[in-house]
């Protein structure tokens, strides 16, 4: 099974896409999900839904956290019913202003439904985010009913 | 059969058929496409030919299916890197679907050779054209500037 890997080229800063991804109130506006964690290296971090409800859709540990560039943390089933997977976030100056988010998921080989559902996700989430960034207004992602990709 | 494939979702809010314009029509194409233009009438059996300003014509091949605003796919080849070239013709899929204001564009691109430099290449260049594709139309502004800089960052 091949790794996952997704870039985007948002115009923004190094910061603002870290920010996006560690903190909740900004998650939650283009994810409709929260990462929680103090971001240390070894900490535990929690994927939650943003239903008010605190639910745990996925955790881990973070292996790497190097703000405002690098973050990489492991990716667990609550029910640790599989092997983790791995996500690892890299943060690059592209061009003046322009900033080139990848995305790598890999260490999938032990978990062939979330490698599915991951590539689906990971789609709505980064191109959601791009356009908060861009334009201040993002949309509910999940509602979309299409086949995944 | 052993093959290569690169795939990429995007979703853009923007309609369909701005979309579908976008990626066909050669005056918009010029804004977000790093200056680069596509000649073609989109129709079944059409010759199909990419121009980029610093190479002339870059790619060429033929528009196997059509269906505006849904569907086309392109038959592919690198004409002005001779590697690239030598792994002959790839196949390119671009399908659109629209929901909940965004437009859902997916770009498969595949060729029947292992390990291909062609998708390699395709591999880094797709995102970048496609996250200017994105900005351009939700606001105005492409990365059209962009290449000139990373290629002088490059020297």
């Amino acid at each position: 099974m091949s790794d996952y890997v997704y870039a985007t080229y948002i115009y923004t800063t190094a910061q603002k896409v870290w920010d996006a991804i560690t903190k909740p109130e900004f998650a939650h506006q283009y994810w409709m999900h929260t990462n929680v964690s103090d971001w240390k290296p070894g900490s535990r971090w929690e994927h939650q839904h943003g239903d008010g409800s605190g639910k745990v859709l996925i955790d881990g540990t973070v292996l790497e956290s190097n703000s405002p560039r690098r973050l990489v943390m492991t990716w667990t089933r609550p029910d640790k019913s599989k092997e983790p997977s791995r996500v690892t976030f890299d943060i690059a100056d592209y061009a003046p202003g322009l900033i080139c988010l990848t995305v790598t998921h890999d260490q999938l080989e032990h978990d062939e439904a979330m490698a599915s559902s991951i590539s689906g996700g990971w789609s709505k989430v980064l191109s959601n985010l791009k356009s908060l960034l861009e334009t201040g207004k993002a949309e509910n992602i999940w509602l979309i009913k299409g086949k995944e990709g | 059969m052993a093959n290569s494939s690169f795939v990429y979702v995007i979703y853009i809010r923007s309609p369909q058929q701005k979309v579908w314009d976008a990626l066909t029509k050669p005056e918009f194409q010029k804004q977000y496409w790093f200056g680069g233009h596509q000649e073609s009438s989109w129709k079944k059996g059409a010759e199909w030919k990419m121009f980029m300003p610093q190479h002339g014509l870059t790619d060429s091949g033929e528009i196997l299916e059509s269906d505006p605003p849904n569907r086309v796919v392109i038959k592919w080849r690198n004409e002005f890197k001779p590697e690239l070239k030598s792994e002959g013709y790839s196949r390119c899929v671009m399908e659109l679907t629209h929901e909940t204001d965004l437009t859902r564009l997916t770009i498969t691109h595949t060729i029947d050779k292992e390990d291909a430099q062609f998708i390699q290449a395709v591999s880094g260049g797709w995102p970048r054209i496609l996250s200017s594709l994105q900005s351009y139309l939700e606001t105005g502004r492409a990365h059209g500037d962009t290449r000139t800089v990373s290629e002088q960052a490059h020297k």
